[in-house]
């Protein structure tokens, strides 16, 4: 074993004595159980660095891998760690730009603005001025955010995975390991990995966001600086506000917050269900308020996708949970290839109402409570989850975390009903969807018309 | 969308006279606001027939107006001029963007040469 994998042996031994301890070496009620587990995985991969941070961040998103307890654990995860020492960043610089960062920008701060464990980021201005993809002119001396993907990530995240996929070979030849599918787990996540660390797919995704988005005035996206962006430097328009995360009643009170949140509700819902690329993992740290009170969206790590046909079961299962008709969203649901076995469809129908009731008919209410009730329900019917719906699913529970970091009161539901509603009704007035819907009248004399 | 209403409004001219119960959806569906869709597919037919007739009102004019030609209308003129300024829209998006990757591209091969120079 290389010095790395013992290493690697070692903190997951060290997190699986943990959580056995405190789960009672498994006396303590699952539940319980469960979280315990959770935890120490989350520890261990903070542990074990930037590969194993991605790869939990990437569960947080999948409640159709991972439990629950899991997913609402592994989103916690932080990745603070040191800065860079400045001269390794300029390296990096030198080496991708082809220059000094003094000869390329105007000026260049040498303290990072924020540290991760993939990229460290700097602020810096335009020497000279550049036109955006979107055909904004950015003059120069404009403030501009530079990320730099950290020196030594890429190697190490090549050795753990030459780790990983020794023990994937292994796990598939142990059965009750093989269930999971550890090789083809495996190559997703390197796939994911390889794009972000690929700053300029981030970049692309950004522009076609912020296209997808210009009409909106309410929506700000960081420009790219192409000229001196690639794959390890991505320099784009700097966004001047609060992070989410820091947003306080002070700077609450100087924007229309309720207007904001519902804004941003609805920014998602139109990325699911018109444009059918939506962002997976929004979390307050990605999110700044800009002082003259718009949205901007600085991250596009994780991104889902919807096919048309989805977005319309989606826009159905929506409606019907704002509405509190379970029986409806189960069976758009199915559209999305939720399969329920008719022998517990009762059941799931009435658990569902049920949370229906207790999180989602108060005011405000908790679209979280519901979901985490909803994936511990399938679970308990042994349900498979579709890896897109488990996505979006997850992804609702962090629009409404975004919603409430700028307006702590918002509902999501009735914020989101109009919107979802208006779509519906167009939705149903769809080519496909008449000829479904027709009175049988109607579409006999269609068809007399047409032969 | 617009097709197919022009459509079905075209089969609602022709049999203007025929159905009664037509008629009542589209009186129905008039007094709907869009999303009340609270009797599910009852009133989305009501709500359809409302449309249909509305186009209907419009595929009239439009034959009045050009003596039953079949010359564009202006409706259909505006349509075609948002949708070209959609797609105009689209393809110099896509130029753009071709640019950006071109100028990320050419600083690589830049900083390439530099390295190489050093
Ligand atoms: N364009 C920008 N304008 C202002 N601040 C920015 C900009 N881009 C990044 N930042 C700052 O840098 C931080 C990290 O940026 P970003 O989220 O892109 O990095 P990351 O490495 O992908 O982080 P994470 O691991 O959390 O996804 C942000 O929280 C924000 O404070």
């Amino acid at each position: 074993m290389s010095a790395r994998g013992r290493a690697i042996a070692a903190v997951a031994l060290r997190s699986g004595a943990s959580a056995a301890w405190r789960s009672g070496f498994g006396l303590r009620p699952r539940a319980e159980r469960r979280r315990a587990v959770a935890r120490a995985l989350r520890l261990a991969c903070e542990a074990l660095g930037p590969t194993f941070i991605k790869l939990g961040q990437l569960a947080s998103v999948r409640p159709d891998l991972v439990t629950p307890e899991m997913v609402f654990e592994l989103e916690r995860l932080q990745d603070r760690v040191p800065a860079v020492p400045v001269d390794a960043i300029r390296d990096v610089i030198r080496r991708e730009l082809g220059a000094a960062p003094e000869h390329l920008f105007a000026s260049f701060d040498p303290e990072p603005i924020a540290t991760a464990s993939i990229a460290q980021v700097h602020e810096a201005t335009l020497a000279a001025p550049y036109r955006c993809v979107n055909g904004r002119l950015l003059e120069a001396g404009a403030r501009v955010a530079v990320k730099v993907v950290r020196p030594g990530v890429a190697r190490l995240i090549a050795d753990d995975l030459a780790v990983a996929r020794r023990w994937a070979e292994r796990a598939e030849r142990i059965r009750w390991l093989a269930r999971w599918g550890p090789n083809a787990l495996l190559r997703e996540f390197e796939s994911s990995l390889a794009r972000e660390l690929d700053l300029r797919v981030e970049g692309r995704v950004g522009d076609r966001f912020a296209f997808d988005f210009a009409d909106d005035p309410l929506v700000m996206v960081p420009a790219v600086v192409w000229t001196h962006t690639t794959r390890s430097v991505l320099t784009s328009e700097f966004v001047d506000g609060w992070l989410l995360s820091e947003l306080g009643e002070a700077e609450r009170a100087g924007i229309d917050a309720r207007a904001l949140a519902t804004h941003g509700a609805e920014v998602f819902m139109r990325q699911v269900l018109v444009f059918g690329r939506y962002h997976a993992d929004l979390h307050p740290a990605n999110l700044i308020v800009t002082r003259d009170g718009r949205i901007g969206y600085i991250d596009f790590g994780i991104a889902g996708r919807t096919t048309p046909p989805q977005r319309q079961a989606i826009a159905q299962v929506l409606v019907a949970t704002a509405y509190g008709d379970a029986e409806r969203a189960l069976r758009a649901s199915r559209a999305l290839g939720l399969e329920v076995p008719e022998a517990v469809e009762p059941a799931l129908r009435s658990g569902v109402a049920r949370l229906m009731r207790a999180h989602l008919a108060r005011s405000p209410a908790d679209v979280r409570g519901f979901v985490t009730g909803f994936l511990g329900l399938l679970a308990e019917h042994r349900i498979a989850i579709p890896e897109g719906y488990g996505m979006l699913v997850k992804a609702l529970v962090t629009v409404e975390g975004v919603a409430r970091a700028i307006d702590p009161d918002i509902d999501l539901i009735e914020a989101s009903k109009p919107f979802t509603t208006r779509l519906v009704a167009a939705q149903l007035l769809r080519p496909e969807r008449l000829r479904e819907r027709l009175p049988a009248a109607l579409r006999a004399a269609l068809a007399e018309l047409m032969a | 969308m617009r097709d197919v209403l022009r459509f079905l409004a075209a089969w609602a001219l022709v049999h203007e006279s025929a159905d009664e119960g037509w008629r009542a959806a589209v009186t129905r569906g008039a007094g709907l606001s869009p999303g009340d869709l609270e009797r599910g597919p009852d009133d989305f037919v009501d709500g359809l027939a409302a449309l249909v007739d509305a186009e209907k009102e419009r595929l009239k004019r439009d034959l009045a107006a050009d003596g039953g030609g079949v010359a564009p209308t202006e409706g259909a003129s505006d349509r075609r001029d948002a949708d070209l300024t959609a797609a105009l829209e689209a393809v110099r998006f896509d130029l753009a963007e071709l640019r950006g990757r071109i100028e990320s591209l050419q600083t690589s091969v830049d900083a390439l040469h530099a390295e190489r120079d050093d």
